[in-house]
């Protein structure tokens, strides 16, 4: 047999001793990296936004937002109150939980009034007469720092200080 | 302490990547490569810099990244279990004009491109190479037949 070419050792290099397992241990990290997008399909990682309604006898309130969102990304979250008997003074009101690590682009239309509730955001909607409906749009971006995993947001519909309806959601941010 | 925290995350990620994809993959530069290079670079630099656009970010940013490719650099010259972890081990594709079957199957290289590659390197028949080595840089060696 000709020489060996330097630094070349048979057993390790021809005979791949000790390193038959490899070539499974690179499938399955490549199976593992290749799994990301696939789960990422299933809006896994955001930002597709979902829909939730609540219905109480006096209102409904729809909210169409993303609960799955990853640093820098910008989203809207949708408040539709359906009024089914007349609310006097609506206020939407959202837990700290919106604002944490978000920049606020707009809130469309603005809000006849805005201010602290105990920490909270009260955007008051103003009067929403019985079988009227009030949609509320508030933009948002992530920032890029914000992480965020089970984070609680809460809104409540509220017709004065009088609660109508309680949703608790959580988002998750990825980093 | 984002920046270097993201760094040190892509840059783990990409190791991996070029580790677990293969040396094959690594080791042509054709056009398509070439763009997928460029919007691969592109991908990486919005997860690591995001909306930060001072000097001092692209600073920590750059410095982290040569920080890391030192200590990999460092840690294949000094440990031999690192070199292999990191670079991979030369693997023998032929012997005495033997092709090793087992070996190429693992590589995902078939007769047609080792023979593709012989030529480029002035070799007619691979019964004439003692020695083809393929490279942890992806790319392949071979002495011919004295």
């Amino acid at each position: 047999m000709a020489d060996v070419p330097d630094m070349l050792v048979l057993k390790r290099d021809r005979d791949l001793e000790g390193r038959l397992n490899d070539i499974w241990v690179r499938r399955s990290l490549m199976t593992l990296i290749a799994a990301v997008p696939v789960i990422a399909l299933f809006n896994v990682f955001g930002q597709r936004p979902d829909s939730t309604t609540l219905v109480s006898p006096e209102a409904s309130l729809k909210i169409y937002a993303p609960s799955h969102l990853r640093g820098g990304l910008i989203f809207q979250a949708r408040f539709h109150v359906t009024a089914r008997e007349d609310i006097k003074d609506a206020y939407i009101v959202l837990g700290p939980g919106w604002a944490e690590g978000m920049t606020i682009n707009t809130i469309e239309p603005s809000p006849v009034s805005e201010a602290s509730n105990n920490g909270r955001i009260s955007l008051e909607l103003g009067h929403i007469p019985a079988g009227q409906s009030y949609i509320l749009f508030t933009d948002f971006q992530v920032n890029p720092t914000n992480v965020a995993f089970g984070r609680r947001q809460t809104v409540w519909l509220t017709d004065g200080k009088t609660r109508l309806i309680t949703y608790e959601r959580e988002i998750n941010v990825y980093p | 302490m984002d920046l270097v925290l993201r760094a040190i995350a892509l840059f783990a990620f990409m190791y991996l990547l070029t580790r677990v994809m293969g040396r094959r993959e690594l080791s042509t530069l054709e056009p398509f490569d070439l763009i997928l290079l460029i919007v691969l670079g592109d991908s990486i630099q919005q997860g690591l810099t995001q909306d930060d656009y001072s000097v001092t970010g692209a600073v920590i940013a750059v410095g982290t990244i040569a920080v890391l490719q030192l200590i990999v650099s460092y840690s294949s010259f000094r440990f031999r279990w690192a070199r292999s972890f990191l670079n991979g081990d030369p693997i023998v594709l032929i012997q005495d004009g033997e092709v090793i079957e087992r070996n190429i199957k693992r590589e995902r290289i078939t007769r047609e491109e080792l023979a593709e590659q012989a030529r480029g390197q002035q070799i007619a028949s691979l019964g004439d190479v003692q020695w083809a080595v393929f490279e942890p840089s992806g790319a392949i060696s071979f002495i011919p037949k004295k």
